[in-house]
């Protein structure tokens, strides 16, 4: 297939988004233009503007513009501590409503397959913030899977010393589902971790 | 009760088209080498499974050049017919249809049981403890859900696990670094420990039962579990050891980077009369023993799903004596499922003696040339 050479040039670029291959790519490509052109300039500003203008909270490691909304809320329970794998959990959980303490985005999971280990999830840094702020509680929230379990082990060995209190969060069924529908594993994990009533 | 009363197929290996009906219980094929034997039970195993159990790849089914195959069988199950239909092009996914519905392929692998035992199954008394090691994780993965993906699980933690233990960036510290890994390690390494005892026990008494058939009340048949960290009856035990000897331990898993405990390095003992067959025994002994485990899986198989599977055995009869093969025989008639046998010596005249409801078809270049027989269903 010969392509004008600008056309190439902008499917190549899509197909470097993740999820996206080449016929999804060229789709996009022929979207963008068919678009006016004051469009086409606003959606390549905004990618622009939001890689400028977005940073990681130095402090919990959160998406922030300027300022941390989470680590500057006074509103928020500053002795609750959530500890999450990547910035879109902390989005996911701030859906739910349900909780009002503060993060902190490790940005990884231990793996040493993959050359990641404590000095890189800065580890350190995450002790030091909970002895240093007065943070009373820790929810370990990393995904439920070989690595973030490991982290999870990895992170409570840490933070005994410091007299906190750590739980893990809880491994289940999904709510408003039907117990029939849910796969083996996640069965017999919600089996092990069931709650007295 | 279920069986399978007739069989199409077309372009399937070296069939271009037949059709064949099918005896309630006893069915053998005959004919020289590499005239098609075989390949008419990796048909009904396909018709079963969707997959064969002699290649992963399903284009080696088809014919040299060709990309597609067809194949049709009509099942009896509780009183009703089941029309099964497969077909399969290179380059869409496979159709299946159950009475002319499409049907899902994991639904439908659980419908019609099937044990096949093939020459190839020697290789679990001969090779390596890793093939014995993947015989029980295939078939207890059949029984119990959660044990392959237990599985899966186990070999992401030994990876890691290894790799930390090969690195060495971690020397100050890498006892606090192997703590996470060595509890994910014990956790899920106990529960595939104790699925395999399980399965070692239950599969054991069957295998047992099958063989004394065989060679008499006085020939002992066992199957044991050995196991790197000990074999023990509670699973808090086997944690508890296998963490005292992962800690034991340390300084050699280090000097070799990798986990030297735990079920990827367990075995299963299969010995008569306490001589190991992986070293003494005979040949007709190896394929009496290989066998044995397969018509344990059949009974399992019986168990759980009340129906007695179709039986599959390929070229089973060489290297049994004749006493061998009436046992095998009728073990196979009292068993009561339908059962499918090829063999390359005619073996009429054994059957005449123990069984009367049978159907023996010669095969020859891709083709069924004549059918004889007992009584036809």
């Amino acid at each position: 297939m010969v392509y004008p050479g600008a056309l190439k040039k902008l499917v190549d670029m899509f197909c470097r988004f993740p999820g996206v291959g080449p016929k999804t790519a060229q789709r996009l490509a022929f979207f963008l233009l068919g678009c006016p052109r004051e469009e086409v300039v606003a959606i390549a500003r905004a990618m622009v503007e939001a890689k400028d203008r977005l940073s990681f909270c130095p402090v919990c490691g959160s998406l922030a513009e300027d300022e941390c909304p989470y680590c500057s809320d006074a509103g928020r329970d500053h002795h609750l501590l959530c500890i999450v794998q990547e910035p879109r959990d902390v989005l996911i959980l701030e859906r739910s409503g349900q909780y009002k303490g503060l993060y902190h985005v490790l940005h990884g999971a231990l793996s040493p397959l993959d050359g990641i280990g404590p000095e890189e999830l800065k580890l350190e840094q995450l002790v030091n913030r909970i002895r240093d702020t007065g943070i009373e509680e820790v929810i370990i929230a990393t995904n439920p899977n070989v690595e973030g379990d490991a982290t999870a082990g990895y992170l409570a060995g840490l933070l005994k010393p410091l007299a906190v209190m750590v739980s893990r969060i809880a491994f289940g069924l999904p709510v408003g589902g039907d117990i029939e529908y849910a796969d083996d594993l996640t069965l017999s994990r919600a089996l092990e971790g069931r709650r007295e009533m | 009760m279920y069986y399978l009363t007739n069989l199409t197929l077309k372009k399937f290996r070296n069939y271009e088209s037949q059709y064949v009906e099918f005896n309630r219980g006893l069915n053998i094929f005959v004919g020289s080498n590499a005239q098609g034997k075989t390949n008419i039970l990796e048909a009904i195993y396909y018709l079963s499974v969707t997959r064969s159990f002699r290649t992963r790849r399903d284009q080696e089914l088809t014919q040299i050049g060709d990309q597609l195959f067809f194949l049709k069988g009509v099942f009896l199950k509780d009183e009703f017919y089941h029309v099964v239909q497969i077909s399969y092009h290179r380059n869409s996914p496979l159709k299946i249809l159950s009475n002319n519905e499409k049907v899902e392929r994991f639904l439908h692998i659980q419908s019609f049981p099937v044990v096949v035992f093939s020459p190839d199954d020697l290789m679990i008394i001969r090779d390596s403890p890793a093939i014995r090691r993947r015989f029980l994780n295939l078939e207890i993965s059949k029984f119990k859900g959660t044990y392959f993906q237990n599985l899966k699980e186990y070999q992401r933690v030994l990876l890691q696990r290894n790799r930390l233990l090969k690195e060495n960036r971690y020397n100050s510290h890498l006892n606090k670094m192997l703590d996470p890994w060595n509890q994910a390690l014990v956790s899920v390494g106990t529960k595939i420990i104790h699925d395999r005892i399980e399965m070692v026990e239950d599969l054991g008494k069957k295998a047992q039962f099958f063989f004394n058939q065989m060679y008499g009340e006085k020939a002992n048949l066992t199957l044991n579990y050995r196991c790197s960290v000990g074999c023990f009856e509670q699973p808090d035990e086997t944690r508890t050891k296998f963490h005292g000897a992962l800690s034991e331990g340390r300084r050699i898993e280090l000097k070799r980077g990798s986990t030297m405990y735990g079920p990827h390095l367990d075995d299963l003992k299969i010995a008569i009369n306490g001589n190991n067959t992986r070293y003494y025994s005979s040949q007709g002994q190896k394929r009496a023993a290989a066998l044995s485990l397969k018509m344990a899986e059949a009974m399992m198989l019986k168990e759980k799903t009340g129906l007695n599977p179709v039986i599959l055995l390929d070229d089973v009869f060489s290297e049994f004596d004749r006493v061998r093969k009436e046992y095998l025989l009728l073990f196979l008639k009292e068993n009561g499922g339908q059962c499918f046998l090829t063999s390359a010596v005619a073996i009429e005249d054994l059957l005449k003696k123990t069984e009367k409801d049978y159907k023996v078809m010669s095969v020859e270049q891709g083709r069924i040339v004549s059918e004889t027989g007992g009584f036809s269903c």
